[in-house]
């Protein structure tokens, strides 16, 4: 449900549309918790989308950090579905500066660490605020590479926006493009269909 | 990308060019200080005006102003900076400040959004 999609090597003509489209399948897996029994271990097929662009900023000081909540809970930016017949698909890019990026899903929890059990990542440590840091050229704001997938009710993903030493403040700004889409549910996939579609893990195949 | 030209006539108050916009920086491009008719020489600061956002640190921010330039233009002269502004950023309001007013100092700001 959330990959970084790296700086391609080759193009291809015509070019694929970067987000999904109508008619496109996507495929939850098993990993789902029975919390998501609406989508868990389905197949749908995308009926409509319609993709909205939305602006977040924070001005934060030097060595200083703020964690934003892109789910519906109070205080959070709102870009969660409503309804569990949708999938919001949000693209994350950032405008150049002194930050970086954290993620955890749920709360508390990083995406990216490593085995060893102190290498979590920590905005107070000097060395382990860079593990897992996206920094704004992994995805910049008119070419956004992170992509996320959120289904109604799916626990809170956090953005923690560290401003990095070395400056006084810095203007922290992200910029999204939410692509509403609109499922329905094939309840007798075939073969094809299962292989052409988009699998979106939950988050915990994530974490490995 | 927008200009402004003013006289700096306003002496303890900062005289705003740009409010800023939340989801970009201000970037000037061009300073132009016509001090030739002013009546003593024009020290003029660029400063930075915001607001920050509450943060781990700080959950109740104030108010800051920054200097992010200082420019020093004689009597009788006038100065035009572009190539200097290239690394100055202002986070929020870009304002100007002279160290004592002067009607007949004469100041062309243009910037960009980034």
């Amino acid at each position: 449900m959330i990959e970084l999609k790296p700086t391609p090597l080759a193009t291809v003509s015509p070019g694929v549309p970067k987000l999904l489209q109508e008619g496109y399948y996507v495929r939850f897996t098993e990993a789902w918790p029975a919390t998501h029994s609406a989508v868990r271990g389905k197949l749908f097929q995308i009926a409509e989308t319609n993709p909205v662009p939305y602006d977040v900023f924070h001005t934060l000081p030097t060595n200083d950090y703020r964690d934003v909540d892109l789910s519906n809970s109070a205080g959070g930016e709102n870009l969660y579905p409503t309804n569990v017949n949708e999938l919001y698909e949000v693209l994350l890019g950032f405008k150049p500066g002194n930050y970086l990026t954290q993620i955890f899903i749920p709360a508390g929890e990083a995406l990216s660490r490593l085995g060893e059990a102190s290498m979590n990542p920590s905005p107070t440590s000097a060395t382990l605020r860079y593990l897992g840091a996206r920094k704004p050229e992994d995805s910049p704001y008119d070419d956004k590479r992170i992509f996320m997938y959120f289904v109604k009710d799916l626990e809170p993903l956090i953005l923690r926006l560290l401003v990095d030493t070395g400056i006084d403040f810095e203007k922290c700004v992200l910029g999204f493009t939410v692509n509403k889409c609109r499922l329905s549910h094939v309840a007798a996939p075939n073969d094809e269909q299962m292989r052409k579609a988009k699998v979106i893990r939950y988050y915990s195949e994530l974490r490995w | 990308m927008p200009s402004l030209t003013q006289s700096m006539v306003a002496p303890a108050l900062n005289t705003v060019f740009s409010l800023g916009r939340g989801n970009a920086k201000i970037k000037p491009s061009l300073i132009m200080v016509n001090n030739v008719l002013g009546l003593q020489d024009a020290i003029i600061t660029v400063l930075d005006t915001f607001l920050p956002s509450a943060s781990h640190g700080t959950p109740a921010p104030i108010p800051w102003l920054i200097p992010r330039l200082g420019i020093n233009v004689s009597m009788a002269a006038c100065v035009s900076m572009r190539d200097e502004l290239k690394d100055v950023m202002i986070l929020g309001v870009l304002s100007l400040l002279i160290g004592t007013a002067d009607a007949n100092c004469i100041v062309t700001v243009a910037w960009d959004f980034q």
